[in-house]
């Protein structure tokens, strides 16, 4: 018994450290070319070439030019969209509306959701399961919809991570790397996004079409909102998803259709989309991310530290009844009409086996 | 410095041991003894390491349903960066500079973009199925996981580098490739070399038995 317990613990410190590390590769893994860069060019070099400043003669021109009222558009010999728009006055209201308003209130509105995560952890603590865990799994996610969550999941924090580094390295890393050293991140992060960008949409898709079902509002939900979800104490009844994993799941399908929309508008600028269209986009592709990212915080929260036996649901794909009858009583009783469903804690693997489709050599199948 | 390094002792430390390692694998395959057949054969085996071959390609009826995402990402991965080696322009260049002396026709940038999201996106797949599914959890090792990390790497920063803006990006894809190559042979990425050999063995085998009706 006591070896059982050293086994597990000895298992479950692994995958800690190789989440840690993991976590901590993929933050600096677009820092990495920046020190090969660093590197290989001639540092001594690079010091000694001071950068001068120098001011356009033609400097005021533009800024008088830009000045005018009226939509200005020429001809030109060039036939493409925007060609005779020598400036457009609403890259001026784009640029401002992503340094002022966009910048700052993400920063604020992802620490503030982060403030506010730990400040309930420290004051609430993990939630245990009352009673202690009951031994008996209840199956609740397929194999295919754990792999579709990880792969958005995945997909999801690899875009993020470049994205911020995009939106906020102009104010983090250029002080730390230097102009260049930062341009070779930049350019190595919004190569990744945009090769990545793709691919969320249509995870994202394939989560709405494996996980809709069970995701409608129904009344019992809005007495769970009533209630807050039970965080301050009293029992909240709930279905297969209570009404906050709903909302969470909404919130990716429309915000991340949205990021996924308006991310292949800016990546594919050759399908006649002119500048006013991208700086919508951008606007949109930065609100839904800053809004994904940050109630995704509360999302890994509640999936890892702050409820006991959530995250096991995606990761074996199964979860202690007590778990269930605590948190999802109305799935609970659905689920245990039929006796067949539960499966005692040591049976599970080879009920896995069974579900994953090659038959154990127990079974004889 | 590091770009000489890379660019030279290092790829040339990692050709060495790809190549060396490669042939010191298969002379080992095949200096293994075989049992002798002593029953009279059906037919020469030929056929049967043929159609094993070819067989393979296909999962068996059977069981296809259950292995669909295995199917469907393992051809979306394997196509995909077969595709990308050969014809990803930047690869072209460097194959036609350094180990040919001729190119060919390298494919357009989006058709480069659209093939690298279908093989990462099969990679992921195939990398997160291989973690959840129970079966696979159990016939994993370590080296599966580090070959998979590996490949992944070399992927993405070959995608970093896709601009080809600058030095750094260019020496942190070719490092990582020099160390695949390196752990190429030792590993069970060898099945891109001798999945062909071995499924004949196995098909020239079972050709082989049985009796003539």
């Amino acid at each position: 018994m006591a070896s059982e317990t050293n086994t597990k613990s000895a298992r479950m410190r692994k995958t800690v450290y190789f989440s840690i590390l993991s976590l901590l590769i993929v933050l600096a893994l677009p820092l990495i070319p920046y020190a090969f860069d660093a590197l290989a060019v001639d540092v001594k070099q690079n010091k000694e070439d001071k950068l001068v400043a120098l001011q356009s003669p033609a400097i005021n021109l533009w800024n008088d030019v830009r000045q005018r009222n009226g939509k200005i558009e020429g001809t030109s010999q060039v036939k493409s969209v925007d060609s005779g728009i020598l400036i457009n006055k609403t890259g001026e209201d784009w640029r401002r509306f992503r340094l002022e308003i966009l910048v700052p209130y993400g920063a604020y509105l992802m620490a503030g959701i982060l403030g506010a995560i730990i400040l309930f952890y420290l004051v609430r603590g993990k939630t245990l399961i009352s009673g202690g865990r009951s031994g008996e799994r209840i199956p609740r996610f397929t194999l295919n919809q754990r792999t579709a969550h990880w792969f958005t999941a995945g997909v999801f924090w690899l875009l993020a991570i470049t994205g911020l580094i995009l939106l906020y390295g102009k104010f983090v890393l250029i002080p730390l790397l230097g102009a260049e050293g930062f341009s070779i991140t930049a350019a190595a992060c919004k190569e990744m996004h945009n090769l990545f960008g793709p691919l969320f949409l249509l995870a994202v898709l394939a989560m709405l079409i494996l996980l809709v079902k069970d995701n409608f509002f129904k009344l019992v939900d809005l007495k769970w909102f009533a209630k807050g979800g039970g965080m301050f104490g009293g029992h909240v009844s709930a279905g297969r998803f209570n009404a906050g994993e709903k909302t969470w799941f909404w919130m990716v399908m429309i915000f991340g259709i949205a990021l996924g929309i308006s991310g292949l508008i800016l990546e594919f600028a050759i399908l006649g989309q002119g500048r006013e269209v991208m700086a919508l986009s951008h606007m949109f592709h930065g609100i839904s991310a800053l809004i994904l990212i940050s109630v995704s915080f509360g999302h890994i929260y509640l999936g890892t530290v702050g409820v006991e036996g959530t995250l096991e649901s995606m990761t074996t794909g199964s979860v202690d009844a007590a778990w269930a009858k605590e948190h999802h009583d109305l799935w609970y009783k659905e689920m245990t009409e039929d006796s067949e469903t539960i499966v005692s804690a040591d049976k599970n693997t080879q009920s896995g086996i069974a579900q994953s489709g090659i038959a154990s050599p127990d079974t004889g199948g | 410095m590091l770009e000489q390094l890379v660019d030279g002792i290092f790829w040339d430390i990692a050709l060495v041991v790809f190549f060396a390692g490669i042939a010191w694998r298969i002379v080992d395959v095949i200096r293994r003894p075989g049992r002798n057949d002593l029953a009279e054969s059906r037919n020469s085996g030929i056929s049967g390491a043929i159609m094993a071959n070819i067989r393979g390609f296909f999962p068996r009826r059977e069981i296809s349903p259950r292995i669909r995402i295995h199917v469907i990402a393992g051809y979306m991965f394997h196509l995909g960066l077969f595709i990308l080696l050969i014809l990803a322009a930047p690869h072209v260049k460097f194959i036609e500079e350094h180990i040919t002396g001729f190119g060919w026709t390298a494919m357009p940038y989006g058709v480069f973009v659209i093939t690298a999201m279908i093989s990462f996106a099969g990679l992921i797949l195939l990398w997160i199925h291989r973690l959840l599914n129970p079966v696979s959890q159990l016939i994993s090792r370590r080296g599966d996981h580090v070959a998979t990390t590996l490949v992944f790497f070399v992927m993405l920063t070959g995608c970093m580098a896709l601009a080809e803006s600058s030095t750094g990006l260019r020496l942190f894809h070719r490092f990582t490739v020099e160390l695949l190559m390196i752990y190429f042979p030792f590993s069970a990425l060898m099945h891109a070399i001798m999945f062909v050999p071995s499924r004949a063995y196995t098909g020239s085998l079972f050709g082989r038995r049985g009796v003539k009706l």
